[in-house]
């Protein structure tokens, strides 16, 4: 009986296959599933003939052969009928859509994605940079000498003396400059580290985007012009900037870049925030060219570093940057 | 830098700036004010009381009756202390003031009389520990006003981020030249209340030697001229060492520090003032009454003022007597020489030592005082001999006694101002705006940068000493010129660029791509950090801030999977995480620089898709981390194949973890790029490897490294589309237990020729009617050749072939 059930459901399938209607199908099913008459069914009345031992297993079969023609033959009928509307039957369109998990990309990559798209419009190019690094690009190549009271700024992991793990995304300035002579227009986004306990603005391990462009002729008011229309396109044209005086031994001047947002608030008004720090910044210093041996004299540069988890933070009104790194699908799941 | 604006008002009496201006013009001048305490918060409801008449309790020892004139008249108080005088005027907090720890003053009754009020003590007031008595005040005051602003307690306390290269904002004089350039005004260093204008008389009597002076009786001797340049003393005998007087008290404490007594908080207003930090020893405890500066002797230990032993070494300077170290130079005092009630007789330390030395020491030492903190960001030694006088002056006014003889004034090497070129046409290289020498010389001297010469093209500055460590360079003034002439004012106008010679780096555009396609299927992009606990193969720190994040991880499945843990944990059910990372693996020896490669790790858990009116979805297994490791495939590594564990001879088994392999080998995938190499694994993960709450299904993972250089994404080359119909043929096979169902797909595509467009497995099953282990498969065969249409006879042959194939291949038949 077993045999007979396989060779009914290989003649069905073949059957179902080669129906070219609705008509055809509907005739099919009286044949093959048929209350009355049908094939299978009589089957499945002929158990009774057979021992009680045998009486499942094949009782189960052909409930499962039934089972399989039954949705060969709806999907068959889906085929012959899909380019007619369907009419016949009611659809419930208060049902939720069909739904399938939404992924999403991780907040602190989306805003180096949007920063990067405004860099890429404006000539720079992607630079990439060891995460293990030495002092000498670190900190010395940089103009910052170890004996240095700069030095202490970032507290360093350190794997073995002198080979550490970067503590800010500037050393690929030194790796693409050794590399490539100028003009140099790249941004260099990256893991960074530093000797921090967790709490709700320092992880040890967080992002950064260093920004540098080396060239002739390259000054303070290109330097200026530049971070004020990335600012304005990332933010919004109402942007205004700031740069106020800073230090970073590898720039001089150096600057702390900072932004006022206007923002449009929930019943249209639009209002404007405090001053934000977003960015240290300033004009190549010319030791750092030195030391990748170019000439100084001949050519300038500027370069900026930020913190797109900061920004992060700003741009979703989250308060604690531990979130970004808990990664509780909860929190990712929001930012589809 | 902690900043008094009383204070800074009183060196800066022309300021003319409000606590809110001080902090903009702060911020412009690169000094940002990083938090502003209002000192008299907590005083705002405390008043000058005056005391009309006191008399005894008549209940009590030890309390007073007073009758207290405050703003609502005169009201009856009992206060606790005996000696309350009759005139006199106390701060005072009325019925429903608030005291600065919050306690609220109501209208009580003591001992049946009532108090309307209470006359408070410093310590009530937070302003001091004193506790002995109720805070008297000296003078006459308007009862009723405001105490804080009658007591000249009204401040606010500015803490100024003061950058690594400017030790000139370390003190108030500091702060204020850079609010207020010279010219405006200037600084004035204001006298001090009950001073006899010592320091005024003191001017020019200083003991002038080299590397050794002498005066008064003490000897001061400088062995190490590199390392410490000058070294004043000055020697006052007959000091009554006791608590500072209130206004000084007041003072430090407005600026954060803490009074300890007369002496030492002379020395302490002077650094805070000047900058210049002082060390005052008892000379009756410096051995033959002598000063060496010199370097640690071998085996020598010095105990600080701390009460620490520090084991110093022979690279370190001291200040020594006669026979031992007295003190660590720029750093920290020794405990044996500090001055205590009993000293009468001080020597006052005033000396310049080079920053690099203090800063090696301290870093040693493993501790950073007040003292080193500005020698080692230099410490102006033009301003010595003001900072020793005014010490001195202060001493005396504070603590009395007397100056003996003249100041000794050991200085091997005078200071020199050094001088530095500034050529116009650089600033304009620099900073894209023409300035005149004229103009340079207008922009810089407000700062102390006093013209030397000026030639056709540059002109020469001498620097100030406030500045003259960081600012040694042309490109130093250069920012200085762009600092006062205002980043603000300068125009921001795009100008035309030079595309860059570096491109685009490829793994950068792969990650992106990959982002795009894992986020796209469902997945949420996760960040976690490179470091974990110690495993198996992973990098030590050498310094790392915990256990748990001590090594850098070989592999980033198994960071990713804490966090699945922890969703899990949580109570969210459903996680799908991939992460982009670096991973490390050990170089080729200790010391050599670890090995980097980029990865990319997905993590999956339960159902398949959001529960839902269609019924259940599945939960995710072995063949979705299949699907998924194609996916990175398509986009990391084209040509690879995603191929069982097993399949792959000598590949290596992925991730392990604690000594075992991180995914269950026999539901393990391997992904095998072009060359045969393996690089990627995907399977389930096994159960012991994680901590999971008992309800958690199957986990499934994978990890591919992602190639250096990728590849350039090569244009695929579109086939033409069928002009023909196809022909399609099913097959069914019985396979025995252990006969892969991809074995016989991959055997029936093979002998399907060039007629073969597709084959598919549409039905698996297995059951009770089959024999055990064994399974149905079903595959759906499509064939079609081009421009003409197939005949049966065609397709009967190639289906003979498939059949062939599989048999060949997998001793597989098809079923009858």
């Amino acid at each position: 009986m077993i045999d007979e059930l396989r060779r009914l459901r290989e003649e069905a399938l073949d059957a179902f296959a080669k129906a070219r209607d609705a008509g055809e199908l509907e005739r099919l099913r009286v044949r093959y599933l048929g209350r009355k008459d049908g094939l299978v069914s009589g089957v499945l009345r002929r158990l009774g003939s057979l021992s009680p031992q045998e009486r499942p297993s094949v009782g189960a079969a052909a409930n499962r052969a039934k089972k399989l023609l039954a949705e060969a033959l709806q999907d068959r009928l889906g085929e012959v009928t899909a380019a007619r509307p369907e009419t016949e039957r009611a659809l419930d369109l208060t049902l939720p859509p069909r739904r399938k998990w939404r992924g999403s990309i991780h907040p602190v990559s989306q805003v180096i994605d949007d920063i990067w798209r405004i860099f890429e419009s404006l000539g720079f190019a992607r630079a990439r940079g060891p995460e293990v690094d030495t002092e000498w690009y670190n900190f010395v190549a940089l103009n910052t000498p170890l004996d240095h009271p700069a030095a202490d700024e970032q507290d360093t992991l350190y794997l073995a003396p002198g080979l550490l793990l970067r503590s800010h995304t500037s050393p690929v300035q030194i790796r693409t400059m050794e590399r490539y002579p100028p003009p140099i227009r790249i941004m260099a986004p990256g893991m960074v580290y530093r000797r921090d306990t967790y709490d709700a603005t320092h992880t040890p391990a967080f992002a950064q985007i260093e920004g540098l462009v080396v060239d002739e002729g390259v000054t303070f008011v290109d330097f200026k012009a530049t971070l004020a229309e990335f600012a304005r396109r990332f933010w919004g044209p109402g942007t205004q900037v700031r740069f106020r005086p800073s230090f970073f031994p590898f720039t001089e001047p150096s600057a702390e870049v900072d932004v006022k947002r206007v923002i449009v608030r929930e019943d249209g008004r639009e209002e404007e925030t405090d001053w934000i720090e977003i960015m240290g910044a300033g004009m190549v210093d010319p030791a750092v060219l030195d030391n990748v041996g170019y000439d100084s004299e001949r050519y300038t540069g500027w370069a900026f570093g930020m913190g797109p988890a900061r920004v992060a933070m700003l741009r979703h009104g989250v308060r604690d940057l531990r979130l970004f790194y808990e990664n509780d699908m909860r929190f990712l799941g929001q930012f589809t | 830098m902690k900043v008094s604006y009383r204070w800074l008002c009183d060196v800066a009496p022309g300021i003319g700036l409000t606590v809110e201006e001080a902090m903009a013009r702060l911020a412009l001048r690169g000094a940002p004010v990083e938090e502003v305490e209002d000192l008299a918060a907590g005083l705002r409801d405390i008043v000058v009381g005056q005391v009309l008449d006191a008399r005894p309790h008549p209940n009590a020892d030890r309390l007073t009756l007073c009758r207290v004139l405050g703003p609502d008249g005169e009201v009856p108080v009992v206060c606790g202390a005996p000696d309350v005088r009759s005139g006199s005027f106390y701060p005072f907090a009325p019925v429903g003031a608030r005291l600065p720890g919050g306690f609220r003053i109501g209208k009580r009754k003591i001992r049946g009389h009532f108090s309307q009020g209470m006359l408070c003590s410093e310590r009530e007031l937070e302003l001091g520990d004193d506790q002995a008595g109720i805070m008297l005040l000296e003078g006459a005051y308007e009862a009723g006003a405001p105490f804080a602003t009658a007591a000249e307690l009204d401040d606010h306390r500015l803490d100024v981020e003061v950058t690594p290269n400017r030790g000139d904002l370390l003190s108030h004089v500091g702060i204020a030249r850079e609010l207020h350039p010279v010219g405006q005004g200037g600084i004035v260093l204001p006298a001090f209340p009950a001073s006899a204008g010592a320091g005024a008389g003191l001017e020019g009597s200083f003991a002038r030697g080299g590397s050794e002076s002498a005066s008064a009786g003490v000897c001061i001797r400088i062995e190490d001229p590199e390392l410490c340049s000058r070294y004043l003393g000055a020697v006052i005998r007959g000091v009554t060492v006791g608590p500072s007087p209130r206004w000084l008290a007041n003072r430090l404490r407005a600026a954060g520090a803490r009074s300890i007594n007369n002496v030492v908080d002379a020395t302490n207003y002077v650094m805070l003032e000047l900058g210049q930090p002082l060390h005052a020893f008892d000379l009756d405890r410096l051995a033959d009454a002598t000063i060496v500066v010199g370097r640690a002797r071998p085996g020598e230990t010095l105990v600080t003022l701390d009460g620490e032993a520090r084991p110093i070494t022979p690279e370190m300077l001291m200040i020594r007597d006669a026979d031992r170290p007295v003190a660590i130079a720029g750093v920290m005092g020794g405990r044996d020489s500090e001055v205590s009630s009993e000293s009468t007789d001080i020597l006052l330390e005033c000396a310049h030592f080079e920053p690099k030395q203090v800063r090696a020491t301290r870093r040693a030492l493993g501790m950073s005082t007040d003292a080193s903190y500005r020698f080692e960001r230099w410490v102006d030694p033009a301003t010595m001999e003001t900072a020793v006088l005014r010490a001195v002056e202060l001493v005396l006014a504070a603590a009395g006694g007397e100056l003996d003889g003249e100041v000794i004034d050991a200085c091997p090497a005078p200071w020199e101002a050094p001088v530095v070129s500034l050529r116009p046409s650089r600033v304009r290289h620099l900073l894209g705006v023409e300035f005149s020498s004229t103009e340079l010389v207008a922009l810089l001297a407000p700062l102390g940068y006093r013209e030397a010469r000026t030639g056709s093209d540059v002109v020469d500055f001498v620097i100030p000493g406030h500045r003259s460590y960081d600012t040694l360079r042309e490109v130093d003034l250069i920012e200085e010129v762009a600092r006062t002439y205002g980043y603000d004012t300068f125009p921001s106008a795009l100008s035309a660029f030079r595309p860059g010679t570096v491109p685009d780096d490829p793994v950068f555009q792969l990650e992106d791509r990959l982002r795009v396609r894992l986020a796209g299927d469902g997945i949420s992009e996760a960040q976690t950090p490179a470091l974990g606990p110690p495993r198996h193969g992973d990098v030590p720190l050498l310094n790392p801030m915990s256990a748990d994040e001590s090594h850098l991880r070989r592999d980033r499945l198994p960071g990713l999977l804490t966090h699945l843990e922890r969703n899990l944990a949580r109570g969210v059910r459903d996680v799908r995480l991939f992460e982009l990372g670096t991973a490390f693996s050990p170089g080729e020896n200790v010391a050599a620089i670890p090995r980097e490669s980029a990865r990319v790790a997905v993590v999956l858990h339960g159902r398949r898709a959001p529960l839902q009116w269609s019924g259940a979805s599945g939960r995710f297994d072995v063949h979705d981390i299949a699907r998924v490791l194609e996916l990175i495939a398509g986009e990391a590594c084209p040509g690879g194949s995603v191929v069982p564990a097993e399949a792959c001879a000598g590949g290596r088994r992925g991730p392990v973890l604690d000594g075992a392999p991180l995914l269950v080998p026999e539901r393990c995938y391997q992904l095998v790029d072009a060359t045969g190499a393996v690089v990627g694994w995907g399977g389930e993960i096994r159960a012991g490897a994680m901590d999971l709450p008992p309800w958690a299904g199957t986990v499934v993972g994978a990890e591919v490294v992602l190639p250096s250089s990728p590849a350039a994404a090569v244009a695929v080359t579109a086939r033409e589309l069928p002009d023909q119909p196809a022909s399609q043929r099913d097959m069914a096979f019985l396979l025995p237990a252990g006969t892969g169902a991809g074995d016989v797909l991959e055997a029936a595509r093979a002998g399907g020729g060039r007629l073969l467009e597709e084959a598919e497995i549409f039905d698996l099953y297995e059951g009770e009617d089959l024999p055990p282990g064994a399974r149905s498969v079903a595959i759906r065969l499509r064939f079609r050749a081009r421009g003409r249409t197939l005949t049966d006879k065609e397709v009967d042959r190639s289906c003979r072939r498939v059949l062939k194939k599989v048999k060949g291949a997998t001793g597989v038949e098809p079923r009858s």
